[in-house]
């Protein structure tokens, strides 16, 4: 089950992959009109589009030349190293081009069970001379159960892939020597008609095989021959050229047949077709009755079966998988290149020679019940009223005005209410002596630790008070604000709500999901030293904005007063006829109910019958004038 | 987050250490606590199953070296691991680095835990945890496993599924947790 709260927060590429980088400091400053009133929908959780743009916080990056956050969907990846996770040994891009992206020394991992196998001698209590073999420390399986032990506990893939006969790794081997010779018969010139026995042969080659046919292959053209009419050029670049050459002189000569060289390793290559993962048995039987055998525990699951390149049906047939290698990247703004995290490409340090992550450029969001007690965050009473204490941490070293707006009821089709009780306040600034954060102990970061972690840290001296237009609690960098939901009531399905052709209730709908358009505004000193403003010799303040949607999940929307599903649409019926609707436990806290007075105080979204689009500008135009 | 203690329920010591009066210290001129460190009640940590050495050798004094701001939760274990070396059993020194988790209950026999690593459950022998692991509950991870950086640990047998953000030791620290105790 999923934890709740959750928190995450709307990357804009969503919208449109191709952000122009914004036109430097220029654009940075906040502009003059309210665009949020023309551009700002209200964010749709449960939208197709909103899975491939909601992330946490902890995994936005930021562009601070597009002023920006970038998510990983848009952002590049460049690869620093590659090593082994298994090893930690960083492996040289040459070698993973010319040899996989495989350890090339003793890691495996088992095809049991995923385990990274050991290699240990076969029988522990003998001394030197007896074979080693690999190991599982899980499960137990060993090589042994396929038959493969090793002579030395060293150079392990070597003496695998001689033991299993992979070809591939023997160029010398009988196969790579049998194509050097002319086989007409085995491959007949490409437009011959025999196509038969090109299939009747390739279908006998293992994959190994097959594999190495190619490799060899594109090994001979890629090392080409010195010997044509360009003389020294390297293989790529003659083949190029006696391409040109050949199509435009208008010679006989086509390309793969102009050399000899060519002429052998066009006959290698064997026709394009796809390989089937399924391999065709003409005779079930054999295969039946080895199942019959082996049972059940013999048989390999999907899993196991999957993850080899060969797909074996038994586990007899399953082989040591090579530890797959790892990567160290660093990571572009995908808009304006630059750089944003490039990590030191030592392969076990885990530094950052760049970093730029948005948390330490947006403020973080903290969200918990109000009373942790009253009720479980996995059932949530229906039309109850529910509070939450939302936080806002502030990173940066400039006091931030920080403005929430929320749709007065969430999209979806069955819509909860929400009321921010104040939604728009200030956040102090961060400081970066720890101390300082010792001395507000318990509240710092990401632990609003409610009623009994505040007291007497908080910068405001006054009692907290659950009424609109006053934050809760707040200290050095942080500021509380309380939030209230009332969760819909959701028909028990097979109901007679439940009518036809509507849909089924699915599992998202019985989550609390709340977008809230968050924007911060900031003044900072500027960050160029413009010949104007040292002469001017004042400080040169700079505005500056930020918007960006989050969404948080409260909670699973549980029974409505403990009634049993089956009498789902009795409830419901007699919902109908209740004259009052039910206000919840008695809160111990004076807390004005948004029925109580619509645009009380900031309270932007009491006032009903306003459209989303249009309550979210209204909240950013009040915070704006107050 | 765990909840404030009863005054008097942990012991501080001048490096700032926090050990609960309930926990088990065996052998603790064997043991190396980096400071801040917190030590819940019920943990178990091992400093007496230290390496066998033949008489007249000399061996480090270290079975259990701890970094710091580390957590040890309720009815951790802190144990060496121990395996047969030449036909004889002897236990080998685990080092742990600073910021390092242990969830409650969970049984740590690693070698090497790097710094900023949490662990939710259950860790086997000789396991070697570089910097900046998450280990989910309930993951048993297999004697001898390397686990490099910036992995997500989870399932029997522990294996790495997914990467962790650049964002991982901030995620990780424990200064915070300290704090509460
Ligand atoms: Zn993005
Ligand atoms: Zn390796
Ligand atoms: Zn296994
Ligand atoms: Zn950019």
């Amino acid at each position: 089950m999923a934890p709740f709260p959750t928190i995450h927060i709307s990357c804009p590429c969503n919208d449109s992959i191709s952000i122009a980088p914004s036109k430097s400091s220029a654009s940075r400053k906040a502009p003059e009109h309210d665009d949020p009133e023309e551009s700002d929908m209200t964010f749709d959780p449960g939208s197709a589009r909103s899975n491939f743009s909601l992330f946490p916080l902890e995994n936005l990056l930021y562009c601070e030349d597009c002023n920006q956050i970038r998510c990983p969907r848009c952002v590049h990846d460049e690869i620093v190293c590659y090593f082994c996770p298994n090893c930690l040994f960083e492996v040289p891009s040459s070698t993973v081009k010319t040899e996989g992206n495989r350890c090339t020394r003793n890691c495996f991992s088992c095809p049991i069970c995923f385990a990274s196998l050991s290699v240990t001698a076969a029988d522990e209590s003998s001394t030197s001379t007896s074979p080693y073999i690999l190991l599982c420390p899980h499960c137990f399986w060993s090589s042994a159960e396929i038959g493969i032990s090793f002579e030395k506990p060293t150079s392990i893939t070597a003496q695998l892939a001689a033991k299993l006969k992979l070809p591939s790794l023997q160029p010398s081997s009988s196969s790579a020597s049998s194509f050097s010779t002319p086989t007409e018969s085995y491959f007949p010139a490409s437009a011959s008609s025999t196509t038969p026995t090109i299939a009747s042969v390739e279908t006998t080659l293992t994959p190994e095989e097959m594999y190495a046919r190619l490799k060899t292959h594109y090994a001979t053209q890629r090392a080409g021959s010195g010997t044509d009419e360009f003389g020294t050029s390297p293989g790529a670049l003659s083949r190029l050229m006696g391409l040109y050459s050949s199509t435009l002189s208008g010679s006989k000569r086509t390309f793969g047949t102009s050399l000899g060289v060519g002429k052998q390793t066009a006959k290698q290559k064997p026709d394009w077709h796809e390989y089937e993962h399924v391999q065709p048995t003409h005779d079930e039987s054999t295969l039946i009755n080895k199942m019959r055998t082996v049972g059940f525990t013999g048989t390999t699951s999907s899993q196991q079966r999957i993850i080899q390149p060969h797909h074996p049906l038994f586990t007899s047939q399953l082989r040591p998988l090579a530890a797959l290698l790892r990567t160290k990247r660093s990571k572009r703004c995908r808009a304006c290149r630059h750089i944003l995290v490039k990590p030191e490409s030592k392969v076990t340090t885990t530094r950052f020679r760049i970093k730029l992550v948005a948390m330490n450029y947006i403020p973080a969001l903290t969200i918990s019940l109000l009373d942790p007690t009253s009720v479980s965050y996995h059932s949530l009473t229906p039309l109850n009223t529910h509070q939450f204490l939302l936080t806002v941490t502030n990173p940066l070293f400039d006091p931030i005005n920080v403005t929430l707006a929320t749709p007065q009821r969430t999209p979806g089709r069955f819509p909860t209410e929400v009321t921010i009780l104040c939604p728009d306040f200030e956040v102090g600034a961060n400081t970066d002596v720890w101390d300082e954060a010792l001395a507000s102990a318990g509240a710092t970061s990401g632990a609003p630790t409610g009623v009994q972690g505040s007291q007497g840290k908080s910068r405001r001296t006054g009692k907290k008070t659950g009424n609109t237009g006053t934050v809760w609690d707040a200290g050095r960098n942080w500021t509380t604000v309380v939030i209230e939901i009332v969760p819909p009531l959701i028909p028990v399905e097979g109901g007679d709500s439940d009518a036809e052709g509507e849909k089924k209730i699915t599992e998202l709908d019985r989550i609390v999901q709340i977008p809230v358009c968050v924007r911060v505004e900031y003044e900072t000193e500027l960050e160029r030293e413009d010949s104007l403003s040292a002469l001017s010799g004042r400080e040169q303040k700079e505005k500056r904005e930020h918007t960006y949607w989050s969404v948080l999940g409260l909670g699973r929307i549980g029974k409505f007063g403990g009634v049993k599903s089956s009498e789902g649409s009795d409830t419901l019926g007699s919902m109908d006829s209740m004259p009052t609707r039910p206000m919840g436990r008695p809160s111990s806290y004076s807390v004005n109910k948004p029925s109580a007075g619509p645009g009380l105080g900031v309270d932007a979204f009491g006032a009903s019958g306003m459209g989303a689009a249009a309550a979210v500008a209204a909240a950013v135009r009040g915070g704006r004038k107050a | 987050m765990p909840p404030k203690q009863i005054k008097g329920e942990y012991i501080e010591t001048d490096t700032g250490n926090k050990v609960s009066r309930k926990s088990v210290i065996l052998g603790s001129q064997n043991i190396i606590l980096g400071g801040k460190t917190i030590i819940q009640a019920d943990c178990t940590i091992r400093g007496d199953l230290r390496r066998t050495v033949a008489p007249g050798q000399q061996s480090g004094n270290v079975a259990i070296a701890v970094g710091r701001y580390c957590f040890l939760s309720r009815s951790s274990v802190l144990r060496p691991p121990g395996k047969t070396h030449r036909g004889l059993y002897s236990y080998y020194p685990m080092k742990i680095g600073d910021h390092v988790f242990v969830g409650e209950g969970t049984v740590v026999e690693a070698a090497l835990i790097g710094s900023y690593v949490h662990i939710g459950k259950d860790c086997g022998k000789f396991t070697i945890i570089k910097d900046c692991v998450r280990i989910e509950e309930g993951t048993v991870i297999a004697p001898n496993t390397v686990i490099p950086s910036f992995s997500v640990v989870a399932g029997r047998p522990g294996v790495v599924v997914d990467e962790l953000p650049e964002t991982a030791v901030e995620g990780l620290e424990l200064k915070n947790i300290y704090r509460t105790i």
